[in-house]
């Protein structure tokens, strides 16, 4: 114990004696070659706050310093699958119309590449990286609250986002996006859409409408091997339908939700767990019911023609919705934080904002958009576009993307590991279960 | 075969005295590069593997090396039921690409004439794609509602709730429908490499077609088929693709767990320590194998 | 030259009528067995070739079960789909490298392994039977494992690459280089050593001889340890998926794409890579049998 804390208070003074001429990059490998046979991680302990992004005094890189530099030409944009709005110029190549316009405005391309299909794994894909000290190759990323991202905040491996460079957030985010209980004072984050995770169910292959989460355990409802279940969210999600709410949940209540999974399984009823791609399954007619993301089940009953599609805000005392929240952050070694920073900012003007949300129907971190959807429509009516406008009083009416506040009372965020015991025990209850 | 070397050269002329002492270093200069390559890139990452597998701790608080052996045994006892049945899935598979294989390539070997490598080409043309691609198609043919039973079912000649996708049967055909390459070319170097007048010389005294395939043929190509079996076998334990995509509840493998905990839950040593317990497993077999045939038999590998 | 002596397999079917005329039906059963194997180990060629053309109307554009009409819409635009273009363009980058890289050093160790009696033989061949019998997910967790620790080495640690391009290039060479030195080892043990020996005979010195002898005559198995390498490389999921990170090779892409659709321009890539594959391998069937027959 003493030894290691000898070495940790060595380790601690060769990194002041270095970082005052290093990089962070070459902090963490220099130190490294200086102290023969000491681990990154009792260097990293040796920082205090518990990582790199603890460090106090001129060694912290500064936010105004990082921020404040020329944006570079090229902000290379990480985030899920159908999350953005999307057009098709004349030769039917598909472009981000809103991306565009921010292009036109600031000249600055948007390299949007929809790569992170889960937390989980992207997460696995970068943290090497961000361990090692090296660039990942991106300037936003898009994470969810949850156990990654507060990896990513105690490692100090996102950077503190500069305040004053943020107009348009602190002029119109939500309040549900401000100061938000995961990171306090939006200090490395900023939402890019949040969103209900609930029950779907196809109308045409249910035995009657859907309405609480036993039903997804019933064959004579649903049938055998026919719901998706949504892997990262099930455990947060049984919880809340059980009445547990996750935030003050442990061990004890996680094992009731895993006996509950446990039941499910045993049911027969389930056909897949799922990382994300239920969708597909969801459209193909694969499934009758199951686990759903708000957005994208409005969007292909409102979009796509899945009218036979139905999303279940259930009634009080039937269950709940789990609520989360994707936030776009600036992993370290970004090339253009400058950049990066203006894009977040961008889509918190109501009109931008607004076009993502016509397109992706999740909730939007940003006042106002409702009116603007609502001001198209009009617009769209008066065009002529009938059914177009419909769609947009459709999309401005959904309880998911507009919710009232009985439907947010409903809804409840997921547990917040914050600790590698959690982590540990939380895998070892519900990895057997969707890995069986 | 390369016994020859020593004796040839020191027989030689004088003028390649020289020579003959530069040549003892040859094969060291022609093992050298590869041998260090593999040496780092191989058996290294292996130990750190083993190294990694006795870490504590996590990403939260760092990972620190502390003999933890404890990941080994809540590794097997967690995942218990994925090892039992990986080795009961690539079993099944083995047993399956053995059947399918070992009549094709012995018609090949034995009936192809000069159209065996055609043929050979043929069977190994469709693994130009990627495998993932493959995959996929399987996945889309094998539908509730796909290629093969969306047509099927709307002809009224199976149940409408029947399915394949999604059930243990479809990860054991996607398997074996991926491995049977590594099954069929030491079946097929073994096959080819008999002297086919041994068989005819068989049939002269009188044994029957099949008799002659019991007793000749069939014994000669054991080391091909033990070869097929270990290049299957052991590849299928640790797959873990075919289970994702064309399996569902209750058909992971020890592969799903070994990857979702290193790359998603980033438990390295958990994973490190289930995907040591998999490579002392092979490596056991593997010298059993080694023992009893010698890892120079060419039947293993001269094809492949 | 002498290239008769070597390609005696090939031709020792020809020796004599395996089997008497057998007039029954039984006859057809290897046959049409191998024949169905060849079909249904195609089929998922088939329908990716077809499913190339299928004119969807679906946004966001996937493959569905559903034939809607014929298009050459995908054809025309093969990397219609963000993200593709890169990947692709890190396979076509990757494999020749990785492939040529894997040749030089295979080449050399098979022939060490085929030719010469050394210490360290047998475990040098154990070495490379383990590199090829070893579960693809044991070798890309080893190889996550080295990459994730490198950093942390004291003076190596400074040399660490980065989990992307470096780090997938130096895994598909190390698994790899098994495959071309066994493929050069069986070329090697079955040459006829008289040859070089005559060439010697003849006053040729060693590095003379290899080149102008022995080289030619394993030339062709040091082609196919390549294309072998290549194809390994361009197919790779598994290993790569370990050691990416944040880089995408058409593999990792396709995997990616597939959970919420594949694309259909995912199999126009394919069926040309398909196509190039089997051109090349047909080439250099034909080289052998053209060289076989001189």
């Amino acid at each position: 114990m003493s030894e290691r804390e000898e070495r940790a208070r060595v380790d601690g003074m060769l990194q002041e004696a270095l970082r005052a001429r290093l990089s962070r990059r070459s902090v963490l490998r220099g130190a490294g070659v200086g102290a023969a046979g000491l681990s990154l991680s009792s260097l990293l302990a040796a920082c205090g706050g518990g990582g790199p992004g603890g460090e106090d005094g001129e060694g912290k890189p500064n936010p105004s310093e990082i921020f404040g530099q020329e944006p570079g030409p090229v902000v290379n944009f990480a985030n899920w699958p159908l999350y953005l709005d999307q057009a098709k110029d004349k030769e039917g190549n598909v472009y981000y119309p809103s991306l565009k316009l921010f292009t036109k405005k600031t000249g600055i391309e948007v390299n949007y590449e929809t790569v992170i299909q889960s937390n989980e794994e992207f997460f696995g894909k970068i943290q090497p990286q961000l361990a090692a000290g090296d660039p990942t190759g991106w300037d936003i990323i898009v994470i969810t609250n949850g156990r990654q991202f507060n990896i990513l905040k105690a490692n100090g491996w996102v950077y503190e986002l500069d305040p004053t460079r943020r107009p348009n957030f602190e002029a119109n985010a939500t309040p549900f996006a401000r100061d938000p209980a995961y990171d306090p004072g939006n200090k490395v984050s900023m939402p890019w859409q949040g969103g209900f995770t609930g029950i779907w169910y196809d109308v045409n292959k249910t035995n009657g409408p859907i309405t609480k989460l036993d039903d997804l355990a019933n064959p004579d409802k649903v049938g055998r091997n026919s719901v998706g279940m949504l892997t990262a969210d099930m455990p947060d999600f049984v919880m809340i339908n059980l009445g547990i709410d996750p935030a003050t949940s442990g061990p004890e209540e996680w094992k009731e939700a895993a006996k509950w999974l446990m039941m499910q399984r045993e049911s027969g009823t389930v056909r897949q767990y799922y990382d994300q791609g239920y969708v597909d399954d969801m459209t193909a007619g694969n499934l009758t019911a199951g686990m759903g993301w708000s957005g994208d089940v409005v969007y292909y009953k409102l979009w796509a023609g899945y009218s036979n599609l139905e999303f279940v805000v259930p009634q009080p005392g039937e269950g709940g919705l789990l609520l989360w929240q994707d936030n776009m952050m600036v992993p370290v070694g970004a090339e253009n934080p400058a950049g990066a920073l203006m894009v977040m900012d961008w889509y918190y003007q109501p009109k931008i904002a607004a076009m993502v949300t016509e397109w992706v129907l999740y909730l939007s971190p940003c006042k106002g958009v409702r009116e603007v959807i609502l001001k198209d429509a009009e617009q769209a009516l008066e065009d002529g576009y009938k059914g177009y406008a419909n769609k947009l009083y459709q999309t401005a009416e959904a309880e998911v993307a507009f919710p009232s506040d009985e439907t947010l009372n409903l809804a409840k965020f997921g547990t917040n590991i914050t600790t590698d015991e959690q982590a540990q025990e939380w895998d070892a209850i519900f990895l057997p279960i969707s890995q069986q | 075969m390369a016994t020859g070397t020593e004796e040839r050269v020191s027989a030689a002329p004088a003028r390649r005295g020289a020579y003959a002492r530069h040549r003892r270093t040859v094969p060291y200069w022609l093992t050298a590069p590869a041998g260090l390559y593999l040496l780092v890139f191989l058996v290294l990452p292996m130990v750190i593997l083993v190294y990694t597998s006795l870490q504590s701790g996590g990403l939260f608080g760092g990972l620190r090396f502390s003999w933890a052996w404890e990941n080994y045994t809540d590794g097997i006892l967690q995942y218990k039921t994925q090892f039992l049945r990986s080795i009961v899935i690539s079993g099944i598979v083995t047993v399956a690409c053995l059947l399918l294989a070992y009549p094709m390539t012995y018609w090949i070997a034995f009936y192809g004439q000069r159209w065996k490598s055609s043929i050979l080409l043929l069977i190994l043309v469709p693994f130009f794609v990627s495998f993932v691609i493959r995959t996929v198609q399987w996945r889309f043919m094998l539908g509730d509602n796909g290629l093969i039973f969306g047509p099927l079912k709307s002809l009224g000649l199976l149940p409408q709730g029947f399915r394949v996708l999604a059930t243990p049967f479809a990860v054991v055909a996607g398997i074996t429908y991926n491995y049977l390459p590594f099954t069929a070319l030491p079946l097929y170097v073994a096959l080819e490499r008999i002297d086919k007048s041994l068989v005819e010389a068989a049939k002269d005294l009188y044994a029957s077609k099949w008799q002659a395939f019991r007793r000749v043929v069939w014994p000669l190509s054991l080391p091909g088929v033990f070869a097929a079996f270990l290049l299957t076998f052991v590849p299928a334990t640790g797959d873990y693709v075919n289970a994702a995509v064309l399996g569902g509840p209750g058909t992971r493998m020890i592969g799903n767990i070994i990857q979702e905990t290193f790359l998603h839950s980033v438990n390295y040593p958990l994973a490190a320590a289930l995907s040591v317990v998999l490579m002392v497993a092979m490596l056991i077999l593997a010298s059993i194998y080694a023992r009893v045939l010698g890892t120079e038999d060419e039947t293993l590998t001269a094809a492949i | 030259m002498g290239a008769t002596t070597l390609t005696t397999r090939a031709d020792e079917t020809g020796l004599a009528p395996l089997h008497r005329p057998n007039k029954r039906w039984t006859r057809f059963i290897l046959p049409g067995f191998t024949w169905l194997m060849i079909v249904y180990l195609a089929s998922p060629i088939f329908v990716m070739i077809l499913y190339s053309f299928n004119d969807v109307p679906v946004v966001p554009v996937k493959q569905t079960p559903k034939f809607w009409g014929f298009t050459l819409r995908w054809w025309r635009d093969p990397f219609g789909v963000p993200g593709m273009p890169e990947a692709v363009r890190l396979s076509l980058e990757i494999a020749p490298l990785s492939a040529l890289v894997a040749t030089t050093l295979g080449a050399l160790l098979g022939l060490a392994l085929g030719r010469y009696r050394f210490r360290g033989k047998g475990p040098m061949n154990f070495l490379i039977f383990i590199a090829i019998a070893v579960p693809e997910i044991v070798l890309g967790s080893s190889l996550l494992s080295l990459f994730i620790t490198w950093p942390d080495v004291p003076v190596l640690g400074s040399f660490a690459p980065g989990l992307g391009f470096t780090t997938i290039l130096l895994s598909h060479i190390g698994f790899s280089v098994a495959f071309v030195a066994v493929t050069v080892r069986a070329r090697v043990q079955t040459l006829d050593r008289s040859l070089e020996d005559a060439a010697q005979d003849l006053f040729a010195d060693p590095v003379t001889t290899f080149f102008k002898v022995t080289l030619p005559l394993i030339a062709p198995s040091i082609l196919a340890g390549f294309l072998l390498a290549f194809v390994l490389s361009l197919d790779d999921f598994v290993i790569t998926n370990f050691v990416s990170g944040a880089s995408a090779t058409f593999p990792i892409f396709v995997y990616g794409a597939t959970r919420i659709g594949l694309p259909p321009h995912v199999n126009v890539i394919g069926t040309m890579l398909f196509a190039a594959g089997v051109l090349a391998a047909v080439a250099n069937l034909a080289i052998q049998s053209w060289r076989a027959r001189r």
